[in-house]
């Protein structure tokens, strides 16, 4: 792992102060490139090649110098250098292209490297080449685990979101294979990390040991559970996947083969002497209940019941009310005249029925007229009106009930509205 | 019988109790001492609470197998089977339909609206909406994507494989009920040696 990236050069204090400086001046130059040239830079991400027509020449030739692009060979156009694409697809967690950094190998050369460095640089009493020697092996061990860290963080993203980056199941399924894969990987570069020759490489160094052991073996051990405990739910995730995939691949087969063959019968699988549990289902039983007057406990029950039966309400409504009415002595020609209009509404409801020869709703009519009438009076009106014709007359109209059952264990039937239409005479 | 009074009474009516459909009834028959209760009350009627094989679904069955009992599951199993093609037609559409990743399942829930908006914008779904709703198992005569839609569901509801939370939304949640179905339909393959596979095709990998 050669560290060519501006970022990591940029940062150090302690390298000579002609080296720094320079370094410094070139590495923020070639950032603020990044952030010039946003835009195109994210348009060549997305689209794969630049727009040279956005960008100067003069602009295209800095960004090729600054390792942003380059050219793969003549025939292509500008592209994104895999580095600057793997920092945009981890800055904006593009699942797609978010690359998982496994090799562990070639950075624990490398720390060994540093070490031997730094122990030489003490050795001979160079305090500030050690110093950077130092400061370049705690930037490859912070490297090391954020790599860990990243590859983590990708794939709880994708685990958390169901792999919502892909569309079909097919491709979540292979998505989720990748990710197994990957996890496989780090897992496996994670036992490259020989923790007995860490403390080897750490002894007798107080920074070294800190760096090395402490600091380093807790963030890969926690890194290792993490690991583990993703890898647990990827493959439960796998398996849901996979039970969807063969339940509709079931379905579409099932229905296939049914549909071509429409005469398909079963085996008479309710025949056999034990009927299979999938089939035995028995049938419904209601346990119907009524109140019998036969015991002085039943009796007493049923006198609560009855007082606690609310009493009708709306007695000025209802046709139970009316009757009331007229037999309590109230203005009889008053009642009598309602009676006749709500009498004649129902009339003009059923010649209007005959006239336009369409179904219509009783309470349809009811509210777009906008009579006076309560729907119930209204509907039983209809409902005698209808009844009270002469047999021949009824004969020419078909009265349709909207009911229901009030409950599953009561078989009272509560009409909610009533369809009269004309049959024409054949 | 004042405990479990109203789960026996679920159960005589031939219902499928599942997490969905009744939560209440179906935490009590996770108490396996509530079942050999519930099947010791139930025995003079001949009846024991059975479970699917994945232990999702409870509903009654027949102790014993006598004339009757056997007459009974014969019109059952014919009414099974017939609406097996109607049935997975409608988890076929309803996945195409809203763009889902697997078949329907227990606790999808399914917004009526959604599907009849997407329905209503694509003439071969509903071509294929018309042609399930006419089918007896829904027998709706209605011309409109919406009225069709309606009757499907209210079906399935009455049916048991849909659950409506509300009377007045029209939001549906799929039962255990579906998974009963899925588990029929492997049934029938097998016994029938049915050419009816459930492996994807695997793509390669290159």
């Amino acid at each position: 792992m050669s560290d060519t990236h501006p970022v990591n050069e940029a940062g150090k204090a302690l390298q000579p102060q002609h080296l720094t400086h320079s370094l410094l001046v070139t590495g923020t130059e070639r950032l603020s490139l990044l952030g010039k040239h946003a835009d195109v830079l994210m348009r060549t991400y997305i689209c794969g090649e630049l727009d040279e027509s956005q960008v100067s020449e003069r602009g295209l030739k800095k960004l090729v110098n600054a390792h942003i692009l380059y050219q793969p060979d003549e025939t292509r156009g500008f592209i994104l250098r895999p580095q600057c694409s793997d920092l945009i697809a981890s800055m904006v967690a593009d699942e797609h292209r978010r690359h998982i950094n496994a090799d562990v190998a070639d950075k624990l050369e490398t720390m060994r490297m540093r070490v031997q460095n730094y122990r030489d640089a003490q050795r001979c009493g160079d305090t500030i080449k050690a110093e950077s020697e130092l400061q370049h092996l705690t930037n490859q061990v912070h490297d090391l685990a954020g790599q860990f860290g990243e590859a983590i963080d990708s794939l709880w993203h994708r685990l958390n979101s169901n792999f919502g980056f892909v569309s079909s199941l097919a491709d979540k399924i292979r998505e989720n294979d990748r990710a197994q894969k990957q996890i496989k990987r780090l897992l496996d570069g994670l036992n490259l990390i020989d923790f007995a020759e860490l403390i080897e490489l750490g002894e007798g160094n107080v920074h070294l040991r800190k760096l090395l052991v402490s600091q380093l073996q807790r963030q890969l051990s926690g890194h290792h559970t993490s690991l583990l405990e993703v890898q647990v739910r990827l493959a439960q995730l796998m398996l849901r996947f996979r039970e969807q995939q063969a339940r509709s691949v079931l379905i579409a087969n099932m229905a296939g083969f049914l549909r071509e063959h429409p005469g398909f019968v079963v085996g008479s699988y309710t025949d056999r002497s034990t009927v299979p549990d999938l089939f035995n289902q028995a049938k419904p039983i209601v346990p119907a209940a009524a109140l019998s007057l036969d015991s002085h406990s039943a009796q007493q029950c049923a006198a609560e019941i009855a007082r606690s039966l609310p009493m009708p309400e709306r007695q000025q409504d209802s046709a139970d009310g009316e009757r009331a009415q007229v037999a309590s002595g109230a203005d009889s020609s008053e009642v009598e005249a309602r009676q006749q209009a709500l009498k004649t509404d129902v009339e003009t409801f059923m010649l209007e029925v005959v006239d336009t020869g369409r179904a219509s709703s009783a309470l349809d009519y009811l509210e777009a007229k906008g009579f006076p009438w309560d729907a119930e009076v209204w509907l039983f009106q209809v409902l005698s009106e209808y009844q009270g014709l002469q047999h021949e007359q009824r004969a020419l109209f078909r009265l349709q009930r909207s009911e229901a059952a009030a409950s599953r264990y009561n078989d009272l039937y509560i009409i909610s509205d009533l369809e009269l239409s004309f049959v024409q005479a054949a | 019988m004042s405990v479990h009074g109203p789960l026996i009474e679920v159960l005589l009516s031939g219902a499928f109790v599942c997490a969905i459909s009744d939560p209440e009834n179906y935490r009590r028959l996770q108490d396996e001492q509530m079942v050999s209760a519930a099947d010791e009350y139930l025995k003079p009627l001949n009846r024991r609470v059975a479970q699917s094989q994945d232990g999702q679904v409870f509903f009654l069955s027949y102790l014993h197998f006598d004339e009757q009992a056997r007459e009974s599951l014969k019109q059952q199993l014919g009414h099974t089977v017939q609406s097996l093609l109607p049935l997975l037609e409608w988890m076929q559409l309803v996945q195409e339909t809203l763009g889902r990743d697997g078949a329907i399942s227990a606790g999808d829930a399914i917004k009526l609206q959604e599907y009849v908006l997407k329905t209503e914008d694509n003439p071969s779904l509903r071509q294929r909406l018309q042609l399930l709703a006419n089918d007896r198992f829904f027998n709706s005569q209605a011309d409109s994507v919406d009225a069709q839609a309606k009757q499907i569901f209210k079906r399935l509801r009455e049916h048991g494989y849909l659950r409506q939370p509300h009377n007045e939304r029209q939001y549906f949640e799929v039962t255990g009920k579906v998974d009963y179905l899925i588990e029929v339909v492997r049934f029938v393959r097998d016994e029938e040696n049915l050419p009816v596979s459930e492996d994807a095709v695997q793509e390669t990998l290159i």
